[in-house]
């Protein structure tokens, strides 16, 4: 016995995904100790080399850090933070 | 005891006296100004205006030689092809990319590219940084569709020389939100887009470059990426496209197109290698509707799904001290199955092997060997020659660099 039509379960299962996308989420919705103690270096070992090679400090001047930063925060989607401490890591 | 100590006098006085003095020096270069102005001039530095801007030129350039060897077989019956080229409209770029920020919260971004296909513009986009998590962007986007257009198809990224078979990008107009976020030791992403569309041509294909808006709905295109681990070692994601594609009026006004594909990344130092994974599968779905025959202008339909898909993965001893660390080793399989009975009906298998070596970390020297092995799927009636088999075997020699 068929309760519901395609389009009801496709909408059903979104639903079911959604809620438990948020449980997720929910259970674990702040940065813990081992994330937010990373320094600006270890993010930026860690998450340039997802694409490409860990990019060198001395490339650019910190301005240019600052823009190219906005850039790979968008491209990559890095959080908020990250983009910060890597910036700040390849301005000195 | 007593005369130990009273020859030990003296050098004990010297020491508390040096020790004295050179804590005053240090006291003194404390006490001055001179660390207050280089404060002072650090956060000067570090500040920027709201209204304060900074423009930069970056971008990249590829250009190589491509030595192919075609050969085509039907039946008994059987044809050689071989090119020798200086790069061509799929391996030579010069794109420069313009990035102008405006204080901390605006964005231009612009890439125009020239390659041997013309003049184009890969983006254009003016992006708004609203909120930690939250980009706002419209212009001329790439559709955030899989991974590889938007972020590893750079010529100084990607360590092959050629491109995934049928991975092709996807620019449209439009609008578009996105960010990343922690959750606990995870991190999520989301990228979503509203665009003028896709469009559906006269074969059966979909263009998704330089379109014309043809209807009145909106494409939405959309990608959540799922970082598990907490060193962002691997990240899963899932999009989805979805919009009608017909132009408005004709027969195909209510065709709706849906393109679904999966991703896949993982870096992880296993020292003194670094060993990548990468990968993405994709399925279009167009609605069934009947096209022009080219050769007797009759009507004939087909199911208009294809798929798409590549693994690739390499390895280099990135944590050596000497020149082989220099070196990456890379192998890549693709899939792509285009409808059969269409006119672009194929079933391709490929197989890459790629030596890289970087000269630095944005500046690389490719050496590429790339087979394909093609079975075309079209029909008799249209025109096309179902069986032939084309095997392509190709050697890439590619520079590469970012600047």
């Amino acid at each position: 016995m068929k309760f519901l039509s395609n389009k009801q379960s496709n909408v059903l299962m979104l639903i079911l995904a959604f809620i438990g996308l948020n449980a997720i989420l929910l259970n674990s919705c702040t940065a813990s100790e081992k994330i937010t103690s990373k320094s600006g270096a270890q993010l930026w070992g860690e998450n340039c080399q997802r694409c490409h090679n860990t990019p060198s400090p001395a490339t650019f001047s910190p301005e240019k850090w600052e823009t190219v930063g906005m850039h790979m925060q968008s491209r990559a989607l890095l959080t908020e933070t990250e983009k910060e401490k890597i910036v700040e890591f390849l301005k000195q | 005891m007593r005369t130990i100590l009273r020859k030990l006098h003296l050098p004990i006085i010297s020491l508390l006296l040096f020790q004295t003095i050179t804590s005053k020096a240090q006291q003194v270069v404390v006490d001055s100004s001179l660390l207050d102005r280089i404060n002072a001039l650090e956060k000067q530095t570090n500040y920027i205006k709201p209204g304060d801007d900074h423009f930069m030129m970056v971008g990249l350039t590829t250009f190589g030689f491509v030595s192919n060897k075609t050969t085509m077989t039907l039946g008994d019956s059987s044809s050689i092809i071989k090119t020798h080229s200086l790069g061509d409209a799929s391996h030579y770029e010069f794109s420069p990319m313009f990035l102008w920020r405006h204080g901390k919260k605006l964005l231009l971004e612009f890439e125009p590219s020239f390659s041997n296909g013309g003049l184009g513009v890969n983006w254009a986009a003016i992006s708004y940084f609203a909120t930690p998590g939250l980009i706002i962007r419209g212009g001329y986007l790439v559709l955030p569709f899989g991974t590889y257009n938007k972020r590893l198809a750079a010529g100084w990224i990607n360590k092959f020389a050629s491109d995934p078979e049928g991975i092709a990008s996807a620019t449209d107009y439009g609008i578009e939100a996105e960010g990343g976020f922690q959750a606990g030791t995870m991190k999520w992403n989301y990228d979503l887009a509203l665009s003028n569309g896709i469009q559906l041509q006269h074969d059966g294909t979909l263009q998704n470059v330089g379109i014309t808006d043809n209807n009145k709905n909106r494409t939405f295109t959309g990608r959540i990426g799922w970082l598990p681990l907490a060193n962002s070692s691997l990240e899963l994601g899932a999009s989805l496209m979805t919009g009608k594609v017909g132009d408005a009026g004709s027969q195909n006004e209510n065709i709706k197109a849906t393109l679904y594909a999966l991703d896949l990344n993982y870096v992880e130092n296993i020292k003194p290698f670094q060993l990548n994974i990468k990968g993405q599968y994709g399925i279009t779905d167009v609605d069934n509707t009947s096209y022009m025959n080219p050769v007797d202008s009759s009507q004939y339909t087909f199911n208009n799904h294809t798929t798409t898909g590549y693994i690739m993965a390499s390895i280099r001893p990135a944590f050596v001290d000497n020149g082989i660390k220099n070196f990456e080793l890379a192998a890549r399989f693709g899939n792509y199955t285009s409808p059969a009975k269409s006119l672009w009906g194929t079933k391709d298998n490929s197989l890459a092997f790629a030596l890289d070596y970087w000269l630095n970390w944005r500046t690389v020297l490719k050496f590429t060997y790339e087979a394909i092995k093609g079975t075309n799927t079209t029909d008799v009636k249209l025109g096309g020659t179902p069986g032939l088999v084309t095997q392509s075997n190709s050697f890439y020699l590619q520079f590469s660099v970012q600047l």
